[in-house]
């Protein structure tokens, strides 16, 4: 674009954008602070905040929980999403149109009330297991990306493409998957970083959705932050800064950094 | 009111790459000019400059006595009609019209009955309220033809304005262009990559090749006797046949061709003929015979024309195209001649 | 038969899913607050009757219209430059928003934790700096969660608005230059309400996620700032009132429906696409 930027603005927008990430390196520098509180910059170098992770089994163990959740909760997610966003595209006259409204609702329903809800009704009303209870409430949570994203790639979607292949002799089913699919993989692939990033972050759903021994990772790092002020939390922080950064790369390399903006 | 348009040896870059290279070109006060050429010629760069979107990196810009060069785009008062229509989609059809009068701090009475009355000239008197995106293309057009109209600008400008409408309406609407344009007498600037479009609308035509104008002329003279090969391949001389004089006889020269067929042409036909020249013809300019002083030929695929036969022909040197007559059938693999038909063929400069 | 039930048969898991574990259980703690014995209304009576958490529901508006007024405002400044500035300088910005945006709450809170923290970076740099001469107690302040919530709404408020922006076709820009518009005459007669449904859908994101947010509260506003989401947690779990924390939610998922269904409408009625 050729428009000129006013000076003013761009000094702004750069101040803005310095303060975006200024916190974060924040973190960086507290983590390795050989101090027993948190402070920035660091006094000295230390990395025994990082092994001191692993010593806390609490840490160990929810992470692996919440990769779990994050990891099932999006392919289960995409698995039932799938389906339902092709069949209203495919077939958007033979269902009703508020079908769609219907997964708009986990994003309508503020992520705490559905949380308190499952708690009440499925954990304690139906005695289901907390990680069952907690899997469907990530599983939830995730479905509108599964529907939506892959639904948007689906509404650009040729289905003359599909008659063709059918016309041809390939079986609907086969046809799926060796025509459909393959055109929508980046929908796909959207849907599932997307809703794989929003389980791993999330903490409102989760909050009421973990009980005695099973817990997520963000719920484990501010019930540690309520009793322990230590660097450990930055250190914990610092690796996940660095999942987001793996995200990040892996989204640059399939879809291009600039999918987030539309 | 009417202006001239003066371009005096403007160049433009992107980055490093020069997309125009010393262009001069003048546009008298009233005249429709349409600039003509493939994507990447630079006629839309041209218009882009006059208009201030971009700035030029050598030559100046002048609009009558105002220097346009270095003038912010919202100063330069120059109608402009898009080839996306670019209507503003968040006002009525009435508040576009009337934009640009509000920026120039006409009273709201006024500008809406200079609108009306612009509308009523474009036929949509009916549409004022209507929104943007409830318009049909033709419709969208008009709006943008008479938003550009009613600021009654010295300099109106066209990037592409019909190739996005269907063939039946874009016809309509180049008479309806033509015919506001001159009745308003306002100097005009013509982008367009067709050719038809551009000959039927223009006093001259601009015909442009990698950021230079190859020639500017009237519709007639352009269609009729090419400048150079470049702008007579343009207008479809498909056969360009590279010749060398090998005696002359008064009026009378004689030319071959590489592989050495001769021919004789009259100097009063062509116009003088230099010693190495380029022979222009249509198909219709070579006459298909069986046999007689021409460039001898093997027909190739024939196909019928209505009016006459075309045929493929192959020759040592390369390929060309003839017509012969309805009454003289001849079959693909026979031997032949073409015969330039002196009317309809044109002598050029050699190519560089 | 079978070709004709198999639109139903795709979409049924999903629906049922959404159906058996999220209309049910929100249906059903909605339905709670209304079948007291004590008659329907008497929870929500006892809500506005309570100066505690009446506050609280007057501070949770409140942090949620600023925090929304100046994610709005920073964020669109922010996506102008975006949209504007050439592709390797937007490229850098564009990462600097994603990143934060990709990194989870309790993160991006924690940072707000060490900044503004009695030992915190800016209490030093006020120190050092000889401005004040004790430290500040900044934390556990009204202030503290807005300036954490304004950051962690800002980077999707520039990211929805920067391809709102760049969504708006430059030949329009350009049309209404050369009609005689100056810069801030395209600005804010072109620009601004091409954007402002793109704006309005923004805004409704940080309003509603403002208003039912819980870990920044919880971490930088503490008990002292306790909001809508802090005190459904409270209700339920720490007193476990489950009518009054069921209460909270249902009052939650109101203003949430309200707001998001009267600002789409809103911004249906200004989207200039519709005749």
């Amino acid at each position: 674009m050729t428009t000129k930027l006013h000076p003013l603005l761009i000094v702004f927008a750069a101040v803005i954008f310095a303060i975006l990430v200024a916190p974060l390196f924040i973190i960086l520098g507290a983590a390795v602070s050989d101090t027993s509180f948190l402070t920035f910059p660091p006094q000295g170098f230390t990395m025994r905040w990082f092994t001191n992770i692993f010593d806390i089994t609490a840490f160990r163990t929810t992470a692996i929980t919440s990769l779990q959740v994050a990891v099932t909760g999006t392919f289960l997610a995409l698995l039932i999403g799938i389906p339902a966003a092709y069949a209203m595209n495919r077939f958007r006259i033979r269902l009703p149109s508020w079908l769609s409204n219907v997964f708009v609702l986990p994003i309508l329903v503020p992520e705490i009330v559905l949380g308190f809800s499952l708690v009440k009704s499925i954990t304690i009303g139906l005695e289901l297991p907390v990680f069952a209870t907690l899997l469907i409430g990530h599983t939830l949570l995730v479905l509108p990306y599964a529907v939506r994203v892959v639904g948007a790639s689906l509404a650009s979607f040729d289905f003359s493409i599909e008659e063709a292949a059918i016309s041809l002799g390939c079986p609907p089913l086969k046809t799926f998957f060796t025509v459909v699919l393959p055109n929508i993989g980046a929908g796909v692939v959207a849907a599932f970083i997307l809703a794989f990033i929003t389980s791993i972050n999330d903490v409102s759903t989760s909050l009421f959705l973990t009980g005695p021994g099973v817990s997520t990772l963000p719920i484990q790092i501010i019930a540690h932050m309520e009793q322990f002020f230590d660097p450990t939390i930055a250190s914990v922080s610092v690796l996940l800064m660095i999942l987001t950064v793996g995200v990040m790369a892996i989204v640059e390399a399939t879809l291009g950094l600039t999918f987030l903006t539309k | 009111m009417t202006v001239s348009l003066t371009l005096d040896n403007v160049s433009a870059h992107y980055g490093s790459t020069q997309v125009l290279k010393d262009l001069s070109l003048s546009v008298k006060a009233g005249e429709l000019v349409s600039l003509l050429g493939s994507s990447g010629c630079g006629k839309t760069t041209t218009l882009r400059l006059v208009a201030g979107f971009l700035e030029p990196s050598a030559g100046s810009i002048r609009l009558g006595d105002r220097d346009l060069t270095r003038l912010p785009a919202h100063q330069r008062d120059i109608g402009l009609v898009f080839q996306n229509y670019a209507l503003f989609p968040h006002l009525s059809v009435r508040d576009n019209v009337a934009f640009g009068l509000k920026q120039r701090g006409v009273g709201k009475a006024e500008r809406d009955a200079k609108a009306n009355a612009m509308l009523e000239r474009v036929g949509l008197s009916a549409f004022a309220e209507r929104m943007p995106a409830a318009l049909s293309g033709g419709q969208k057009q008009r709006v943008a033809l008479a938003r550009a109209l009613v600021i009654e600008p010295p300099l109106l400008m066209f990037d592409e304005p019909l190739s996005n409408l269907d063939a039946k309406l874009r016809v309509d609407m180049r008479v309806e262009i033509r015919r506001l344009q001159r009745a308003n007498g306002t100097t005009s600037l013509y982008v367009t990559h067709d050719q038809e479009e551009a000959f039927s609308i223009s006093d001259r035509v601009a015909i442009m090749n990698a950021g230079r104008i190859m020639q500017l002329d009237t519709p007639e003279v352009l269609y009729q006797r090419p400048a150079n090969s470049f702008v007579a391949r343009f207008v479809g001389f498909e056969n360009l046949i590279e010749m060398t004089v090998t005696e002359r006889n008064g009026e009378m020269v004689t030319a071959t061709t590489k592989a050495g067929a001769s021919l004789t042409l009259s100097q009063t036909v062509y116009g003088a003929i230099p010693d190495r020249f380029i022979l222009a013809a249509r198909p219709d300019g070579l006459a298909v015979r069986q046999s007689g002083e021409g460039i001898p030929v093997t027909l190739g695929i024939r196909t019928y024309l209505g009016r006459a036969y075309q045929y493929q022909c192959t020759t040592s040197t390369g390929d060309l195209t003839g017509n012969g007559p309805l009454s003289e059938l001849l079959e693909p693999g026979a031997q032949a001649v073409l015969v330039p038909v002196p009317e309809q063929c044109c002598i050029l400069p050699p190519e560089a | 038969m079978v070709k004709r039930l198999t639109p139903w048969l795709l979409a049924a898991p999903a629906t049922l899913l959404v159906l058996a574990f999220l209309i049910l259980p929100v249906g059903s703690t909605l339905a709670t607050t209304f079948l007291e014995p004590k008659g329907w209304i008497a929870p929500y009576v006892t809500f506005f009757n309570s100066g505690v958490r009446r506050t609280v529901l007057y501070r949770t508006i409140e942090i949620s219209v600023i925090t929304t007024v100046l994610s709005v405002i920073i964020g669109f400044i922010a996506a102008y430059v975006v949209a504007h500035v050439p592709g390797r300088l937007k490229s850098i910005m564009i990462i600097a928003a994603v990143f934060p945006l990709l990194t989870g709450v309790v993160v991006r809170s924690f940072a707000w934790l060490i900044l503004l923290g009695k030992n915190g970076i800016l209490n030093s740099a006020l120190l050092g700096l000889g401005l004040i001469s004790q430290p500040l107690s900044m934390l556990y302040t009204e202030g503290a969660v807005i300036a954490a919530m304004v950051y962690l709404f800002v980077p999707l408020m520039i990211l929805t608005l920067a391809g709102v922006l760049e969504g708006i076709p430059k030949d329009v820009l350009e049309a209404a230059t050369s009609l005689g518009a100056t810069p801030f005459g395209v600005f804010r007669q072109v620009i601004l309400p091409l954007a402002m449904p793109g704006l309005i859908v923004g805004a409704v994101l940080v309003f509603t996620g403002s208003f039912t947010s819980y870990a920044t509260p919880q971490l930088l506003g503490g008990e002292k700032q306790m909001m809508m989401g802090t005190l459904l947690y409270q209700r339920a779990m720490v007193t476990f009132d489950w009518v009054g924390a069921s209460t909270v939610a249902a009052i939650m998922v109101v203003v949430t429906f309200v707001i998001v269904f009267l600002m789409t409408r809103l911004a249906r009625r200004l989207n200039p696409m519709v005749a």
